[in-house]
C-alpha cells in the first residue's frame, strides 16, 4: 500500500502554514534561499469550499491515473508512493487532467545551465509537481509538524490497519447496542 | 548554531519561539514549549523572522539617524548627537511656545517591549509634562479596556488562553480566531473535541463557524441588539444565576428595564436572525456548567463598542461565569504587546499599573519616584483625537514610536492633511514606513531579536524575549529606551538606564500589580500573569477570586444600552458596507511581515476585497479581477475574491495593503467613550475595470514606485 498524507478537515483552520512549509521543503530553482512568487510552488493547497476548509494533496493512489496517463513514463511508483522523474517530464499536463484530486500541477522552472556554457541559461523546464512525501527529507513530510492544530497525518499500512480495526470495533459495538430483531 | 528563546512578535497569543542563530544571523525558528503555544506555531511564528536580514522586499530597514532640515526637502543622514540635538531643541521650543500639551506621543504595541513603553510614557509625563500618549489599543481593544474597567474593574482577559479548552461552552462574538490568533483557534478546536458547545456570532461564515453548534450570522452593525436580546431571554426565561446577581452584581433593575423591549422577536429585523435560534444560543450558553465569551475587533471597532463590551461582560456576570477557572470574558488582544503597552501606561488616562492620572496619591508616588514636582492630572489626547487636535491647532508636534498612523488610522486623507500641519514629526521605528516618509526626524531602533525585553500576552502573561543577535555592523541603531533617554537628557532630565532589567525593576517597584514579576521568574519559558503582587506570588491565571471584583464597590456592574445603527448608510451610490478585517499571514501595517519572503510571497499587493457571488453578479465583478473600491473619502484598487462565506450586502478588505489601502475608505467615526473608529462599517461601491491589463500594470507600477521611493529615502 502506498503511504499518503491526509488532513482531518474538522481540524483545519485554513491558516496556510502547511502551504509555506511545503513550498520551503521544495525550493524551485537553484540557490533559492528566499521564496518569491516565481519559486513559490506548494504541492498542497488549502481549499475553502462551502463548509469545508482543508488542504488538498496527492492521495498516492495504488492504481494511479497519473501513472497510467503519463506518455513519457515520468511518473512511477517508488518509496511506497507515487514519484515523478522530472528529467522525463515533457509538461504535457495529461497527468493534471487525469488526477481526480487536482493534486498535480505542471510548472515551469529555470533549467540548469549547460556545463561549460558561457551564458547563464534562461531555458525553462517543465515539472509535474505533486506531493512526494518529502522523500528527500529525513524527518518525513514537512507539512505534518508545521500544522498548529495537528490536522495532517501520514497514513501508512500500520496506521491504516489501526484505523480499520478501530472502525470495525466501533461497528461491532453499534451492532451490539442498536440492532434488535 | 545556538537557540535563543523569544516570544513571537506578531499576535497576542504569546507563543514562545526558539530562534536558530548562526554567526549572528537568524536562520530559522522552531516552536518552544511555551505556556500558551505548547510547542506549536503558526505561519507568522515559523516564517516571520527574515525581516531581520533587511530583505527590502517591501521597505528598507532604518539604519542611521536622519533629519529633514526643511519640509519637502530630502532626509539627511546625521550622527546621533546631531539628530538628538535637532529633535530635542525643536521639541523644547514647541513646549515653551505652546505648552507641553501641544506635544503628542505614542507608545508601541509591537516588537519593542514593555520596558521601552514604560520609558516612553515616563518621557511624556516626566520630561514633556503631558498625558498625551496613547498606543494602538485605541484603534483596537480600547473599548474592551474601557468597558471592562467599568463593569469588572480590570480591562484584560479575565481567564487564561489555556483555560479555553476546558470550558464547556464558548460564545465567539465578532472574533475570527483562525485568522487573528491561529494558536488560540487551536484551543477552541480542543474545547470542541472535549465536548464544549460552540456558538459563533459573526456576519461571515468564519472558520470557527464550521465547528459551531449554533451559528448566528447577524447583520453588520447589530451587535448591541443581539447582546440585549441575549440578556432579555436570560431574564425572561429565568436562566440567570439569581444568587450571583443578588450578591455580586449591581444595577440589575436598570439592566432588566433596558433590555425589556429587546426580545429576539423585536431585534429580528435589526439582526436578521431567527428569534428561535437566538433563544437556543443563549440557552446553550446559560445552560453550560462553565462558559467563556471571546471577542475581537468585530465587537470593538464600531461607533458603539464600549456599550457592547459592557453588555457581553453583563452576560458573563448574570450567568455567574466569572471568578472561577474556565469561564470569563476574553477580549483577545491583537498586537503582540498591545496588552503590554496598556500595562505600561502608554494610555492618556492611566499610569503604569493602571493607576488613573486623576488619582492624586498615585501621581504623587510616580512624581516622587521620577524626581519631578508633579505629573499632569488631566487625561491626555487619544490617538484618534490627533488629526482633529492638529487641525484645531492644539497639537504641534507628534513623536510617533513604532507605529504607522498613515497606514493604520481611519480616513487616511484626513490624517495626511492633519500631519502636514504639524511643526515637528519624529518617527522612531525599525523600517521606513508611510509616516517615516514625511518625518522631520527619524530615529532608527533595534528590532525584536536585537534586544531583550518583556512582552505581555493577551491573557496578562509576562514573558521574556532574549536577545538573539547584535544589529548588523552597518546599522547605527539604538534600543528604543536608550533613544528616549537621550532625548530626555538633551531636554534637561537625567534619564539613564544600563539595561532593560533596570527599567523593569523600576516599574515593578511602582506597580502593585507587577511587583512580584521578576526577570528570574520569567526566565526561559517562565510565564507570570499579573496581578503578581509579591515575589513569592505565582501570578494570577484567572481574576476575581471569591467573586470580588476590582470595581469601587467590589461588585460587577450590569449594563445595557439602546442599540445605535452604524454612522454611514448604504445608498444607491455606495450600496455595500465595507468591513475591514485581517490577513492571516500579515501583521499590523505590514512593515515587518511584508519583509518576510514566505509571508510576502503567500499574500501580496493589492490584497483582496471579499465579495458575495450574488453581489459580484449584480456589479459585474469577476473573481480575481482587479476592481476599484471607493467610498465618499477615497478610492483604491484591489482584487476581487468571490466568496460565498461572506454575507450579501457587505464586502471585506484586509488592512495590511499599502496600495489596496482600505483605510483610504474608512470613516473617522468614533465610539464616544473609547474613541475607537468604526473600521467595521462604511458605505462603498465596487466597480469593475474593463482593461485588466492596464489595471495589472497600474498596480505593479504604483507598487514599484512606492518601494523605490522608500528605498531612496532610506539611503539618504
Amino acid at each position: 500500500m502506498n503511504r499518503f498524507v491526509i488532513a482531518e478537515a474538522s481540524k483545519c483552520i485554513g491558516c496556510r502554514t502547511c502551504e509555506i512549509a511545503c513550498a520551503m521543503a521544495h525550493p524551485v530553482g537553484k540557490g533559492a534561499d528566499m521564496l518569491s512568487p516565481q519559486n513559490f510552488s506548494p504541492r498542497l493547497t488549502i481549499v475553502r469550499a462551502g463548509t469545508i476548509t482543508t488542504p488538498i494533496l496527492c492521495r498516492q493512489c495504488d492504481d494511479a491515473p497519473c501513472v497510467r496517463a503519463c506518455p513519457s513514463g515520468a511518473i512511477i511508483y517508488g518509496q511506497d508512493s507515487v514519484q515523478v522523474l522530472q528529467e522525463r517530464c515533457v509538461g504535457c499536463k495529461t497527468c493534471v487532467v487525469a488526477c481526480p484530486y487536482g493534486a498535480m500541477t505542471v510548472v515551469s522552472v529555470p533549467a540548469a545551465g549547460q556545463a561549460g556554457s558561457m551564458l547563464v541559461s534562461q531555458k525553462m523546464k517543465s515539472e509535474a509537481q505533486k506531493c512526494d512525501l518529502c522523500s528527500d527529507r529525513a524527518e518525513g513530510p514537512a507539512c505534518i509538524p508545521s500544522c498548529p492544530t495537528k490536522a495532517l497525518h501520514l497514513v501508512d499500512k500500520e496506521a491504516m490497519a489501526a484505523s480499520l480495526r478501530k472502525r470495525q470495533e466501533q461497528a461491532a459495538l453499534n451492532l451490539a447496542t442498536n440492532l434488535q430483531f | 548554531m545556538k537557540k535563543v528563546i523569544t516570544v513571537c512578535p506578531y499576535c497576542g497569543s504569546g507563543c514562545k519561539i526558539n530562534l536558530l542563530v548562526k554567526d549572528n544571523k537568524v536562520v530559522g525558528a522552531e516552536g518552544a514549549n511555551g505556556v500558551t503555544n505548547q510547542g506549536e506555531l503558526c505561519l507568522k511564528g515559523y516564517y516571520g523572522w527574515d525581516f531581520l536580514n533587511d530583505t527590502k522586499l517591501l521597505t528598507p530597514r532604518l539604519k542611521q539617524p536622519m533629519i529633514r532640515r526643511q519640509r519637502g526637502g530630502d532626509l539627511e543622514a546625521v550622527s546621533w548627537d546631531e539628530a538628538i540635538e535637532f529633535a530635542s531643541s525643536r521639541l523644547k521650543a514647541i513646549k515653551e511656545k505652546y505648552g507641553p500639551d501641544s506635544i503628542m506621543l505614542t507608545g508601541s504595541s509591537r516588537g519593542t517591549g514593555n520596558e521601552s513603553n514604560y520609558v516612553a510614557q515616563k518621557f511624556a509625563r516626566a520630561v514633556i509634562g503631558t498625558n498625551n500618549i496613547d498606543c494602538c489599543a485605541r484603534v483596537c481593544h480600547g473599548p474592551s479596556v474601557a468597558g471592562l474597567m467599568t463593569t469588572l474593574g480590570n480591562g484584560a482577559m479575565s481567564n487564561s488562553i489555556c483555560e479555553i479548552e476546558d470550558t464547556k461552552c464558548i460564545l465567539v462574538f465578532g472574533y475570527n480566531a483562525a485568522d487573528s490568533h491561529p494558536i488560540v483557534a487551536r484551543r477552541i478546536l480542543k474545547a470542541k473535541e472535549k465536548g464544549a458547545k460552540i456558538i459563533v456570532c459573526d456576519p461571515r461564515y468564519i472558520e470557527t463557524a464550521r465547528l459551531a453548534d449554533i451559528f448566528l450570522p447577524l447583520k453588520n452593525g447589530s451587535n448591541m441588539a443581539l447582546v440585549n436580546a441575549f440578556a432579555n431571554v436570560l431574564i425572561q426565561e429565568g436562566l440567570f444565576d439569581k444568587e450571583f446577581v443578588a450578591n455580586y452584581s449591581e444595577g440589575f433593575e436598570e439592566y432588566k428595564a433596558m433590555v425589556a423591549k429587546y426580545t429576539p422577536e423585536y431585534t429580528a429585523e435589526i439582526t436578521g436572525l431567527d428569534p428561535e435560534l437566538v433563544r437556543q444560543a443563549i440557552r446553550m450558553y446559560a445552560g453550560a456548567e462553565t462558559a467563556t465569551i471571546l471577542w475581537g475587533m468585530g465587537v470593538t471597532q464600531w461607533g458603539q463598542a464600549v456599550d457592547v463590551v459592557k453588555g457581553l461582560s453583563s452576560l458573563a456576570t448574570i450567568t455567574g461565569n466569572l471568578g472561577k477557572p474556565n469561564v470569563g470574558v476574553g477580549p483577545v488582544r491583537g498586537q503582540n504587546n498591545v496588552q503590554g503597552a496598556c500595562d505600561m501606561g502608554t494610555l492618556p488616562n492611566t499610569l503604569p499599573g493602571y493607576y488613573y492620572v486623576t488619582d492624586a496619591a498615585a501621581r504623587e508616588k510616580f512624581a516622587k519616584a521620577w524626581g519631578v514636582a508633579s505629573i499632569p492630572s488631566e487625561k491626555g489626547y487619544g490617538l484618534t483625537d490627533v488629526p482633529h487636535k492638529i487641525l484645531e491647532g492644539k497639537i504641534k508636534a507628534n513623536y510617533v514610536f513604532g507605529e504607522d498612523p498613515l497606514q493604520t488610522e481611519p480616513e487616511l486623507s484626513l490624517v495626511r492633511k492633519a500631519f502636514a500641519e504639524l511643526e515637528l514629526i519624529i518617527v522612531q521605528d525599525i523600517f521606513m514606513t508611510k509616516t517615516a516618509m514625511i518625518a522631520d526626524v527619524i530615529f532608527p531602533a533595534t528590532s525584536w531579536g536585537e534586544h531583550e525585553n518583556v512582552f505581555s500576552s493577551a491573557d496578562r502573561g509576562f514573558q521574556r524575549c532574549y536577545k538573539a543577535i547584535d544589529p548588523p555592523a552597518d546599522h547605527n541603531v539604538k534600543d528604543d529606551w536608550e533613544i528616549h533617554s537621550m532625548m530626555a537628557r538633551a531636554m534637561g532630565y537625567p534619564m539613564k538606564y544600563n539595561n532593560a532589567q533596570e527599567i523593569w525593576d523600576e516599574l515593578r517597584g511602582l506597580c502593585d500589580l507587577y511587583a512580584g514579576a521578576t526577570y528570574e521568574k520569567m526566565a526561559d519559558l517562565g510565564y507570570v500573569q499579573w496581578p503578581c503582587p509579591t515575589e513569592d506570588h505565582p501570578g494570577t491565571p484567572w481574576l476575581y477570586e471569591g467573586k470580588k471584583f476590582d470595581t469601587p464597590t467590589g461588585k460587577a456592574l450590569l449594563f445595557a444600552a439602546e442599540w445605535r445603527a452604524p454612522l454611514e448608510k448604504v445608498d444607491a451610490d455606495y450600496p455595500l458596507g465595507l468591513c475591514t478585517v485581517r490577513e492571516v499571514g500579515h501583521y499590523s501595517c505590514r512593515s515587518m511581515t511584508g519583509n518576510c519572503s514566505a509571508l510576502q510571497t503567500l499574500a501580496d499587493e493589492p490584497g483582496f476585497v471579499q465579495v458575495h457571488p450574488e453581489d459580484a453578479k449584480k456589479f459585474g465583478i469577476k473573481d480575481q479581477s482587479l476592481v476599484w473600491v471607493s467610498s465618499r473619502r477615497g478610492k483604491v484598487i484591489t482584487r476581487a475574491n468571490l466568496n460565498n462565506r461572506v454575507n450579501q450586502g457587505a464586502v471585506y478588505m484586509t488592512y495590511q495593503w499599502w496600495i489596496g489601502a482600505c483605510n483610504e475608505l474608512t470613516v473617522d467615526h468614533l465610539d464616544p467613550i473609547s474613541k475607537t473608529p468604526e473600521y467595521k462599517y462604511c458605505a462603498v461601491k465596487v466597480e469593475a475595470i474593463a482593461d485588466q491589463s492596464w489595471a495589472e500594470n497600474y498596480v505593479q507600477t504604483e507598487y514599484s514606485k512606492m518601494k523605490a521611493d522608500m528605498r531612496k529615502a532610506a539611503l539618504a
